[in-house]
């Protein structure tokens, strides 16, 4: 092989070439680092877009489980957006049960204490037997809310280290144009898999494992000589841990369902080289048969763009060695049922292709909690999950944590 | 979910198939994960041909307005491409080597929504 085949190393001197720590995949100690020096201080996509909550009182409810928070996104009687902790500041209580809905303000169930849907306390019962209660001051707690293209973040950092634009400052070119605003969602999907959440992610960095772990869903498309294993022409690592990664799919033929699929609406396996104009936001135009983007937000969320849909996914970290994947899908709103039955080609394939990732990264992760092996191999085309150790460590160092007490 | 008053004129001969017609993507996954192969591949054989046909059919009615008793010939089409995956990639019901489906949960999407809201 010549050295075209490894195109990318070069680029990234400092992260090396040789086998990569299992350490971080596979320690309890070293996840408790990632909750205090990553996940708390991260922008995180909540899988939310900003005109799922276009009225007034429009709110929904997200655990983030790794760092015990529940959180409240609402739009108040301003018209403004806010994100407040779902908490009640009178003894604590669990303020919302539900997970999303409409309402004029929330009454706590524990002893009825009001807030309107700005947050702000309006009504303590039996308000008399309280000592100089600081009304004022008593509102729901707030958390660090902000949007990027209409996706809705949050930030539970006292002061979020970087703001939400700078964070995503290298997607201002390559994805920020993108047309969101024409698609909505055309399904939801959550899944529970017991492995780490990087030996969950890493199988989505890669077109690599295709080959093997998708030979049947998308076997169309891995038919030619020339490119059994789908190497990626565009890999782009960014300082901060974010990266862009292009997948391409050569052309193939149709089954008589993606034909028929295809014959109404844009499919997830038929690129955007099938006479469609460019698509703004992606790197179709450079890339020969171009198929879609994945573009990943450090740590573990991403906003993977094709020809005619996006996708929005997370891989929840539970605790070390569980992962929750919760992935969006989007597409040109349905006007007729034509567009709904050929949309739901593609979510069946998405999903079906994310369950035989899903069962490989648990067998993974078991295997290397074996101990058998203490480092991965990993090429030029695995250079971003190379790149996600790198940045991980960078936070939480090399040593596990355990390591340190001893 | 499934209408017992029959389906539109032109679509009689898959009355048959009416017990494929759940009106949610959830409903049409667990559906296909308890037939058997040979129950998939006779579905998926009597709607190829349909399929276009139900959806040119149905363009007279937006999303939100279709009628209750055409609502079923939607379910059959999109329940066809489950079968579809079966048939023409895993040749079984369920995904080969793939995270089980008791560990998935499935939501509507707005196309979902709007179509079991209306009618
Ligand atoms: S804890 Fe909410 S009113 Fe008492
Ligand atoms: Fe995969």
């Amino acid at each position: 092989m010549n050295s075209n085949a490894r195109p990318f190393a070069a680029l990234h001197p400092d992260i090396g070439t040789g086998p990569v720590s299992t350490m971080p995949a596979v320690d309890p100690a070293f996840f408790e680092k990632e909750r205090e020096h990553i996940f708390r201080k991260m922008w995180i996509n909540m899988i939310l877009r900003e005109e799922d909550l276009p009225n007034a009182g429009d709110y929904f409810v997200r655990d983030i489980e790794v760092l015990d928070v529940s959180v409240i996104v609402v739009r108040g009687d301003d018209g403004k957006l806010r994100a407040v902790h779902n908490v009640c500041p009178h003894r604590g209580n669990r303020l919302v049960r539900e997970d999303g809905g409409n309402r004029k303000g929330f009454q706590c169930d524990f002893h009825g204490w009001v807030f309107d849907n700005q947050g702000e306390l309006v009504f303590v019962t039996d308000e008399q037997r309280f000592h100089d209660l600081d009304k004022p001051n008593l509102g729901l707690a707030k958390v660090h809310l902000d949007t990027w293209r209409g996706f809705v973040y949050v930030n539970l950092e006292e002061t979020p280290s970087q703001t939400l634009e700078a964070s995503m400052a290298d997607f201002n070119q390559d994805l920020k144009p993108f047309p969101f605003e024409n698609m909505v969602l055309a399904g939801r999907y959550r899944y529970e898999a017991k492995a780490n959440w990087k030996t969950t992610m890493n199988a989505f960095q890669e077109s690599y494992h295709a080959a093997f772990v998708h030979k049947r869903s998308v076997q169309q498309c891995l038919e030619d000589d020339a490119d059994p294993y789908l190497a990626s022409h565009r890999i782009k690592l960014q300082p901060n841990g974010n990266q862009s990664i292009s997948v391409h799919l050569p052309p193939h033929e149709l089954t008589p369902t993606e034909m028929i699929a295809y014959g109404m609406g844009a499919t997830f396996t038929q690129g955007g080289d099938a006479d469609q104009a460019a698509i703004p936001g992606t790197a179709q135009e450079g890339i020969e048969n171009w198929a879609f983007d994945l573009n990943i937000m450090f740590p573990f969320s991403r906003i993977n763009v094709g020809a005619g849909w996006y996708y929005v996914d997370a891989f929840w970290p539970i605790t070390h060695d569980r992962t929750v994947y919760e992935l969006a899908f989007y597409f040109p709103i349905p006007t007729s049922a034509g567009a709904m039955i050929s949309q739901e080609y593609s979510k069946i394939v998405l999903r079906d292709l994310s369950r035989e990732d899903l069962f490989t990264n648990e067998v993974t992760h078991n295997a290397l909690r074996s101990g058998a092996i203490k480092s991965i191999q990993l090429s030029d085309q695995e250079i971003a999950v190379r790149h996600q150790y790198e940045k991980v460590t960078e936070f939480c160092g090399t040593e596990s944590a355990g390591d340190d007490h001893e | 979910m499934t209408m017992s008053s029959g389906l539109p004129e032109n679509f009689k001969h898959l009355e048959p198939y009416q017990g494929w017609a759940h009106s949610t993507e959830d409903g049409r996954m667990r559906q296909r994960l308890e037939a058997t192969m040979d129950e998939i591949t006779d579905y998926y054989r009597a709607l190829l041909p349909e399929v276009n046909n139900i959806a040119n059919h149905l363009q007279q009615w937006p999303l939100d307005a279709i009628p209750a008793a055409q609502k079923p010939l939607l379910f059959m089409a999109l329940m066809f491409m489950e079968t579809a995956m079966c048939v023409e990639f895993f040749h079984e019901p369920d995904v080969p080597e793939a995270l089980g489906a008791e560990h998935i949960e499935i939501y509507a999407g707005r196309a979902e929504q709007l179509v079991n809201q209306s009618g």
